[in-house]
């Protein structure tokens, strides 16, 4: 016992060094917005007005969650970070290295779907490398970043396996393996975990932890689950329906790594509660606007 | 106690209709021998095998006609049916402007448009080949269309966010996505190529060198010869059976490794 107590300080001390320290995100970098979603409206074709009015920043090294209530547009707004769709008003800018406004090169996002999305002919290897056939980037190294990408999601030995093969869990495994291989500096996440079971969606959740640690990515992460967001992120960005807008924007400032202890800590059930509140005023707010 | 064959699903797909087969031609002989049925009304499956035999020089020759004609449609129908659904999805416009002449093509009946197309067409063998064309490709084309078409849109999302061409598109997602239903397609076509070839000899009543197997039957019809006629009608649905087949074993060996339809169930 004392042997653990003795060690765990250093072990703090390694997470948060020389990266986390003085960062009120925990994960490093400086924190420069890498998107900017600024004044935002989106209206359908059909007159539905998706989005209002919305602002939000994300910067650099940040793990933000979009919550809310069915219909809130936290699905359009991602999409719209990523550049499919436009807006009605308003503009999404993105940022690269040095504060500059990229044109559609550079900026490299990558989209993590709702289901797997893997093309169900093509082996997992193929899978892997579609977002580097598509940019038509062909460098000596892909096939050693395309290895790479399967061994973080811990899918080294299925490279020739046909998606069908995998189970649901190991399917978005591949999904994610797909969007690391572009190396993004935004990685967009639509309710990735959202149809699995929950020990599979824990175990994935840690995993994705780790690799946005290891890689330094920003992580933008729909989501359902109040749970999850808050385990997840650093901010959690809650959203009400009709119109959609951001109503909250909870900051989660509990230490990463986070594991098993957080879930049953009161720190995490008191966040839980907060987002909860938050999530409620939006649930009414859409109502009475229904009504 | 239960005998291991019994068991092996793929004897008994095989045997099972084939068992059925037997007694029914067993019971045909039975019952044409018990009625004293003359052959020129009723044979027996005893006299129609003779006349496959006996007659097999005159069967073979048509059959390789027939043959002829109706793979020449199928593979005119695969490669026009294709392009056309590749040009239907280049545009909405194109689809929706062409797409009505091809049904109003499927749905004339062949056997009233088929002596416009003898009188225009000089050469027998293409003009029975046009007919069984125009019946062949639609499947194709409704088909092949649909499945261009049915491409998983966040798939479909991600080509747009790598801002891909449309080449691009085609030949790494929509073809792909297509193959299941061209190759049902295909199915539907090759049995429809067949009957295209021969109803329109049935029209044309093609004789000499050029017979296939439609003009064995109406000659034998004519010489009251009948067991010669079931050996030609069991000869065209024989072709038919085979092609289909031929199709089927295609599709699951392009398909196997990931679409559902060529999946084994598992016990």
């Amino acid at each position: 016992m004392t042997h653990v107590k003795a060690i765990r300080p250093e072990v703090v001390v390694a997470g948060q060094d020389p990266d986390t320290a003085g960062t009120p995100q925990g994960n490093g970098r400086a924190g420069r917005p890498i998107v900017d979603v600024h004044g935002v409206d989106k209206v359908y074709n059909n007159g539905t007005v998706a989005l209002k009015d919305v602002e939000l920043t994300v910067k650099e090294g940040e793990f933000v969650s979009l919550l809310g209530p069915s219909g809130c547009g936290k699905s359009t707004l991602l999409r719209l970070m990523a550049g499919l769709g436009d807006v009605t008003r308003g503009e999404v800018k993105w940022w690269e290295q040095g504060y500059d406004v990229v044109g559609q090169k550079g900026r490299k996002l990558a989209f993590v779907f709702q289901n797997a999305t893997l093309m169900p002919w093509a082996r997992v290897r193929k899978n892997v490398r579609l977002p580097l056939d598509l940019n038509r980037e062909k460098g000596p190294d892909t096939e050693q970043r395309i290895d790479q990408a399967l061994d973080m999601v811990g899918l080294n030995k299925f490279g020739n396996a046909y998606p069908r093969e995998l189970s649901g869990g190991m399917q978005m495994r591949v999904s994610i393996a797909r969007a690391m291989v572009t190396e993004p500096n935004l990685l967009l996440m639509d309710e990735p975990f959202g149809a699995l079971d929950e020990m599979t969606r824990n175990k994935l959740n840690d995993d994705l932890l780790r690799l946005w640690k290891a890689n330094g990515w920003t992580v933008v992460f729909v989501t359902h689950s109040v749970y999850e967001a808050v385990y997840l992120s650093n901010r959690v960005v809650v959203m009400a329906a009709r119109p959609g807008r951001v109503i909250e924007d909870v900051p989660i400032e509990a230490p990463y790594p986070r594991g098993q202890e957080f879930r049953v800590s009161t720190e995490f059930a008191g966040y839980c509660r907060r987002v909860s509140e938050a999530l409620e005023v939006a649930s009414r707010q859409g109502e009475e606007a229904n009504s | 106690m239960k005998s291991p064959l019994l068991e092996n699903e793929r004897f008994v797909q095989i045997a099972a209709p084939l068992f059925v087969g037997v007694v029914f031609l067993l019971l045909w002989e039975a019952v044409v021998r018990a009625t004293g049925t003359p052959v020129y009304i009723l044979p027996g499956p005893v006299d129609i095998g003779k006349a496959f035999v006996e007659d097999w020089g005159v069967l073979f020759h048509s059959l390789l006609m027939t043959l002829k004609v109706t793979l020449m449609a199928f593979a005119i129908s695969v490669v026009l049916g294709t392009a056309a659904s590749l040009l239907f999805v280049q545009s909405r416009w194109i689809e929706v402007s062409l797409f009505p002449y091809a049904v109003l093509m499927q749905v004339t009946p062949i056997v009233a448009i088929a002596p416009l197309i003898i009188i225009w067409v000089d050469d027998t063998t293409w003009a029975l080949t046009v007919c069984a064309v125009i019946i062949a490709i639609f499947p194709i084309i409704s088909n092949t269309t649909l499945g261009l078409r049915s491409v998983d849109p966040n798939l479909l999302s991600m080509f747009r966010m790598y801002r891909t061409g449309r080449l691009q598109q085609l030949i790494r997602l929509r073809i792909p996505s297509a193959l299941p239903y061209f190759f049902g397609g295909m199915r539907i076509s090759t049995g429809l190529a067949l009957i295209g070839a021969v109803v329109a000899e049935f029209v044309a009543g093609t004789g000499g060198t050029q017979a296939g197997l439609a003009y064995l039957i109406l000659q034998s019809g004519y010489n009251l010869d009948i067991p010669r006629m079931f050996a030609a009608l069991g000869l065209i649905t024989l072709t038919g059976i085979t092609l289909f087949a031929l199709m089927v074993w295609l599709s699951d060996r392009v398909l196997r490794n990931w679409h559902e339809s060529a999946l084994k169930v598992e016990q």
